[in-house]
């Protein structure tokens, strides 16, 4: 009979336990490069945890993925179809995925929206076959950081010029003592593209001449050698978060990224600290670009569809994009994010802002190559390694790339 | 019957598939819609004629020849070590075939920061000896990143061997040694006469396993280098990553796994007569 009495109350818990459960938690898949980025993770973090209060039983499971890998392991989701509930794209990498029929077109939610009437013409980058298919959250201009220690130490004033600046990166250089005037991505990382495409872009060179690549031309090879002579300086075979540290840390003179370094500089050690400040470029022209953007995929059930809406929508408000600005330290892309008596206060935002109204766009703006950026970068940071370890013309390298491009991305 | 089933579930369907999918030319990541797509030999000229499928070979072959020659020998020595009689002679069998049981990405992250320019040891220790006077980036310079994908590469198949030739040591009959010593054979004389013939049939096994493994082998480079640096690593496993996952070319990706399972048919197949020799 005991064992009767056991299962009795057995059967009391299971029951209890039934009727006492919460009610079912809805889990938002949330991967992204961010998540442990000094400024944008904070950000993140604040964001989820306002969603979650907003929308009790739903979680936002927010996970890291290095960037260096990041556009491949979500291109290997989508297709092994488990996309990610709410998609965050480097927005150089959307018109590949809008292409592939993966991102949900967002028109009808936008219209329930003032992001149209308040964001910047940058967002008109999320228009793929003439819909939004998604939600930019930053466009930017680059920034030069620069240690001020380093330079009065050798003498050198703050550079105004490329020839000022190749001047004091190999000043402030000294190999053996581990100490570099320039840090970069100098290994096959997607940013070593940046790097040269900002160097091609400050010079007011161009990488495409119509419907034409142009990487021969005299004005970008004079550039990308420029370029070299700065790489010579720099420690090699780092990434671009790997460079960014070297720079906190104080063995790196002067540095190249966009302004959401400025919120690492914050967490420097205690010596270099005061040293590390940030000015606007000193090449002819600021170079920049959409950075990131909001996706919906298109296969996802209609009761998370209508969270993950609630999750992009949620980064539109006024509230969130003057926290954006404040938290990761970039321009958030509504006009006006910050009120101007805020902006006052803080001069920093002051300069982001005023690089980001000043920039060129970097990246390329041809349709056949945004919609195989993957391609066009993985060739472009395959020449940019022989440009960085071999001792090739940089004539004859360009030549090799512009080649092997129309040959595999014929341009329309 | 069960094993008709099982053939053509988990083997002909599969290669089916990717034959199949080897026809399928442009450019989709879209299984459900790659049927659409026009059929033709297109992936197979554009693969059979690029000059960088040859160089991935090339880089393939490299990789495989590299790793399998010196792992054997080091495979071979270990085996010869373990199987004297000394104290502790079970933990230490236990402990050389550690590296075979890691994951090949734990495999790279141990050795990415043993190579790494600016702190890894190996690069200290060359210093330390004076063999180089800068630092090297092993896994950033097109000519030194081979050789630091095959070096971890070499560390995780060279168990394989140990533990096979081990076996195979142990089958030999103590006696021949014992006759050997009476006869006042030398060492080598040992090893060519009694040791060698009596390991050299699990020893072409073993080399033609490991040396499929090695061929299409994908995480160790993967972690490491992802291909690069400008392409000084791409075999032809990960070149088909790259053509599917980055580019998003899954027919060319298809052609090239077929070239690769074409490669590995006739690897096996001029190993077959000495298979035959041995076994059959």
């Amino acid at each position: 009979m005991i064992w009767k009495r056991w299962l009795t109350v057995l059967l009391w818990l299971v029951v209890a336990s039934t009727v006492g459960a919460q009610p079912t938690t809805i889990e938002l898949d949330f991967p992204t490069w961010q998540a442990e980025e000094p400024g944008a993770g904070e950000y993140w973090t604040e964001l989820i945890k306002d969603f979650e209060a907003k929308n009790p039983g739903v979680k936002v499971k927010k996970t890291q993925v290095p960037f260096r890998e990041y556009a491949d392991k979500m291109t290997v989701r989508f297709a092994a179809n488990n996309p990610p509930d709410i998609v965050h794209l480097p927005s150089r990498n959307f018109l590949a995925f809008a292409s592939q029929g993966w991102l949900a077109p967002l028109d009808e939610y936008l219209a329930q929206t003032d992001v149209k009437a308040t964001y910047t013409r940058m967002n008109d980058e999320m228009i793929y076959n003439g819909k939004y298919h998604g939600v930019l959250l930053m466009a930017y201009g680059m920034m030069f950081y620069y240690n001020e220690k380093m330079l009065q130490d050798a003498k050198l004033a703050v550079p105004k010029t490329t020839d000022e600046l190749l001047k004091a990166i190999a000043a402030t250089t000294d190999a053996n003592a581990g100490r570099f005037g320039w840090a970069a991505p100098t290994t096959e990382h997607p940013n070593l593209v940046v790097e040269i495409g900002t160097w091609v872009t400050g010079e007011r060179a161009n990488l495409f001449k119509g419907n034409q690549y142009n990487f021969t031309d005299p004005a970008v090879i004079k550039a990308v050698d420029k370029f070299r002579a700065a790489i010579k300086n720099a420690p090699k075979g780092v990434s671009s978060e790997q460079a960014r540290q070297l720079f906190v840390d104080g063995k790196v003179a002067m540095l190249r990224d966009g302004p959401w370094v400025a919120a690492a500089l914050k967490k420097a050690p205690d010596a270099t600290r005061p040293y590390l400040k940030m000015g606007m470029m000193p090449f002819a022209t600021i170079p920049g670009g959409t950075s990131n953007s909001l996706h919906m995929p298109a296969k996802l059930d209609a009761e998370k569809r209508k969270y993950v809406w609630e999750f992009i929508k949620l980064t539109t408000t006024p509230e969130w994009q003057a926290k954006y600005t404040l938290l990761s330290a970039s321009p958030a892309p509504r006009r006006n994010a910050l009120p101007a008596a805020e902006l006052a206060q803080r001069p920093d935002l002051a300069l982001i802002n005023k690089s980001a109204a000043e920039a060129v766009n970097l990246f390329p703006e041809n349709v056949a190559v945004r919609e195989n950026y993957n391609e066009y970068a993985k060739l472009f940071s395959e020449a940019g390694i022989k440009l960085i370890t071999s001792e090739r013309g940089t004539i004859d390298v360009m030549r090799d790339l512009q080649a092997e491009l129309i040959k595999r991305i014929p341009l329309q | 019957m069960p094993a008709v089933v099982a053939v053509f579930a988990l083997i002909a369907w599969p290669m089916y598939l990717i034959v199949s999918i080897s026809f399928r030319e442009g450019k989709s990541l879209n299984f459900a819609a790659l049927g659409q797509r026009p059929f033709g030999l297109g992936n197979y000229a554009s693969v059979l004629t690029d000059s960088a499928t040859w160089h991935s070979a090339w880089v393939s072959f490299a990789y495989t020849f590299g790793t399998i020659a010196p792992a054997f020998v080091i495979g071979l020595g270990t085996a010869l070590l373990l199987n004297r009689v000394f104290p502790w002679r079970r933990w230490l069998r236990s402990l050389m075939l550690l590296p075979w049981a890691m994951p090949g990405v734990m495999v790279s992250i141990v050795f990415l920061w043993l190579f790494d320019a600016s702190f890894g040891v190996v690069n200290y220790a060359l210093r330390s000896l004076g063999l180089i006077t800068a630092d090297v980036a092993w896994y950033t310079n097109e000519s030194t990143a081979l050789i630091a994908v095959i070096v971890p590469t070499i560390w995780k198949a060279y168990p394989f061997f140990t533990l096979t030739l081990l076996a195979a040591l142990q089958s030999i009959p103590a006696n021949l040694y014992e006759a050997a010593d009476v006869d006042g054979a030398s060492a080598w004389q040992r090893f060519t006469n009694i040791t060698w013939p009596g390991i050299r049939g699990p020893a072409v096994l073993a080399l033609i396993l490991n040396g499929l493994w090695t061929f299409r082998e994908f995480d160790i480079i993967f972690a490491a280098t992802g291909g690069g640096p400008a392409k000084a690593t791409e075999t032809l496993g990960i070149r088909a990553y790259n053509e599917a996952f980055g580019y998003f070319y899954m027919g060319r990706a298809a052609a090239i796994g077929v070239l690769m399972l074409t490669i590995a048919l006739a690897f096996v197949l001029v190993a077959r007569r000495e298979l035959r020799k041995e076994f059959f």
